[in-house]
């Protein structure tokens, strides 16, 4: 992409890019991880069982991990300005819903569906897509670690505020607040619209395969096929210990404060080690830093359940973990770009991402179903290690280099 | 082309995190509660409070303690009797904040910061 500095107003700048990209993955990030604090309000207020909230965040899930693809597709196709814009109002649809719905089957429709497509349609993934094609090569790996801790500082500013809001107006107002906030990135996506103006020339060295094709020719590429089964483990992980570290502190005598402060401290580190891991991956190899941080996934998790469970080794736990947390996405998405180049990396990130979500749902799911097969977590934990050395396994094989079949014409 | 680097992720985050603090503090004084409040609440004291001198204000306004936080200035307490958050003041505490589904130390902190805006201004 050529783009020079005399014709370049202010709002297609390198710094305004960047931010940008960065403040819409802060909000749709922020605004996903606040929904769990109106389980209770909405049961309450209309007298439902708690799991009509939960079918519908559920829902909301799956709409999230099975659109990504879909909505990489679109971005890949029409820009991914267009597509954070849609899935930013469809985003914003489905949150004010939750106010008007008055019927299970409305929550489930407009916070769920509604809501998990636009997640999907304005996520950071789709932020990393314009962000790859944008910045030069030797920047793309910091962009892309800028653009995830910015979604995991989103994480981490959004939560008090949000509950922080119910408190000192109401749930109805803090709905509102975050159905505006989806709103913002609207405006937000504009600086990425650079990425479809007609200054902007098409990329050197890209390949000329149709969509289709590309699809195809990466799930028959090994290295791809690596990358996929080594994010599933990352799903898993992340998803178990969000769920079940909680109640694993509880049983060990923690208080839930505790709880809190150690499950915050995971989003604090998750922001400088998604950063730092962005830095790595510009510097060489990304499939060793990969595999080192499932090797180190798996050696903290042994090291927490073999010592004895204390405030100090819980924290010592977390914020490694939190080190270590979306930090695989940065290289993830790196080796996507190196192996087929910028041209679909929105539709191949999404098939990866399909295979994170696919281990989210089986983190969560088993963690309680071993739990109550066992009466213990350790099953899992303990399963969460031979994911990890798994992962780091299978991510050493995957050649870091262009596909030849998505060499250039 | 000039790309950014450090500088401007520093800046950016640097950024959202005092907006995040500014936020965070208007949200606080919205949950300040009026002297004639009563129930379950979120007792501040000064940063630096002995647990005695901050054990001491509580008894004397006739609450009894819920729970401490990790610090020694912030304490969730309640009482039955009307005026409590009103009592609490008069016995030195910097204010009474409605008990937020966050943790104690981190609206604590919060309401800290409010108590001390609200001070220069007054």
């Amino acid at each position: 992409m050529t783009i020079t500095q005399k014709s370049t107003p202010w709002y297609f700048l390198p710094a305004t890019i960047i931010v940008a990209g960065c403040m819409v993955s802060i909000i749709n990030f922020g605004v996903r991880s606040t929904f769990g604090q109106f389980t209770l309000p909405i049961s309450e207020a209309h007298h439902w069982p708690r799991e009509t909230y939960s079918f519908a965040m559920a829902l909301q899930n799956l709409l999230w991990g099975i659109g990504t693809p879909f909505a990489g597709a679109l971005a890949d196709r029409y820009g991914s300005a267009r597509v954070l814009m849609v899935g930013a109002v469809i985003y914003a649809l489905g949150v004010v819903s939750m106010n008007y719905a008055d019927a299970p089957i409305l929550l489930h429709l407009g916070g769920g569906l509604v809501a998990g497509l636009g997640i999907a349609l304005s996520s950071f993934g789709i932020v990393m897509a314009a962000l790859g094609r944008i910045v030069p090569p030797e920047k793309r790996s910091w962009a892309f670690g800028m653009a995830t801790a910015s979604g995991s500082l989103g994480q981490f500013v959004f939560s008090p505020i949000v509950a922080a809001m119910i408190t000192a107006y109401d749930w109805h107002t803090a709905i509102y607040m975050l159905a505006a906030s989806c709103l913002v990135i609207v405006p937000l996506a504009a600086p990425l619209l650079v990425q479809n103006t007609k200054t902007s020339t098409k990329v050197v060295g890209e390949t000329d395969l149709s969509m289709s094709e590309a699809i195809t020719k990466a799930f028959g590429h090994t290295s791809y096929l690596l990358l996929v089964s080594g994010f599933f483990v990352c799903g898993f992980h992340l998803a178990f210990i969000t769920v079940h570290l909680p109640p694993y502190l509880a049983e060990h005598g923690m208080t839930k404060e505790f709880a809190g402060f150690a499950m915050a401290l995971i989003g604090l580190f998750n922001v400088v080690g998604s950063y730092t891991s962005g830095i790595i991956g510009g510097r060489g190899e990304k499939r060793v830093p990969l595999s080192l941080i499932y090797v180190m996934r798996a050696a903290a998790i042994a090291a927490f359940i073999l010592l004895p469970i204390t405030q100090t080794s819980t924290l010592f736990f977390t914020a490694t973990m939190g080190l270590l947390w979306l930090s695989t996405v940065p290289l993830t998405m790196g080796l996507i770009t190196v192996m087929f180049g910028t041209r679909y990396m929105g539709t191949l990130y999404g098939f990866v991402f399909l295979s994170h979500q696919i281990g989210s749902f089986l983190g969560v799911w088993l963690g309680g179903k071993f739990y109550d097969m066992f009466g213990s977590y350790n099953p899992v934990w303990w399963m969460s290690v031979g994911l990890g050395i798994f992962a780091a396994i299978v991510h050493l094989p995957i050649r870091e280099r262009r596909a030849a079949s998505f060499a250039a014409a | 082309m000039i790309w950014p680097g450090h500088r401007l992720a520093l800046s950016l985050f640097a950024g959202v995190l005092l907006a995040w603090v500014a936020v965070m503090t208007f949200l606080m004084h919205r949950s300040a509660l009026p002297p004639e409040a009563t129930g379950t609440m979120l007792a501040v004291f000064e940063p630096g409070v002995q647990e005695n001198q901050a054990m001491a204000t509580i008894v004397a306004a006739g609450a009894n303690v819920v729970r401490q936080s990790s610090f020694d200035f912030i304490w969730v307490v309640t009482s039955d009797e009307p005026g409590l958050a009103g009592r609490l003041h008069d016995n030195g505490a910097l204010g009474a904040y409605r008990e937020l589904p966050i943790s104690p130390t981190i609206a604590g902190c919060f309401a800290v910061a409010d108590a001390k805006v609200a001070a220069a201004f007054q």
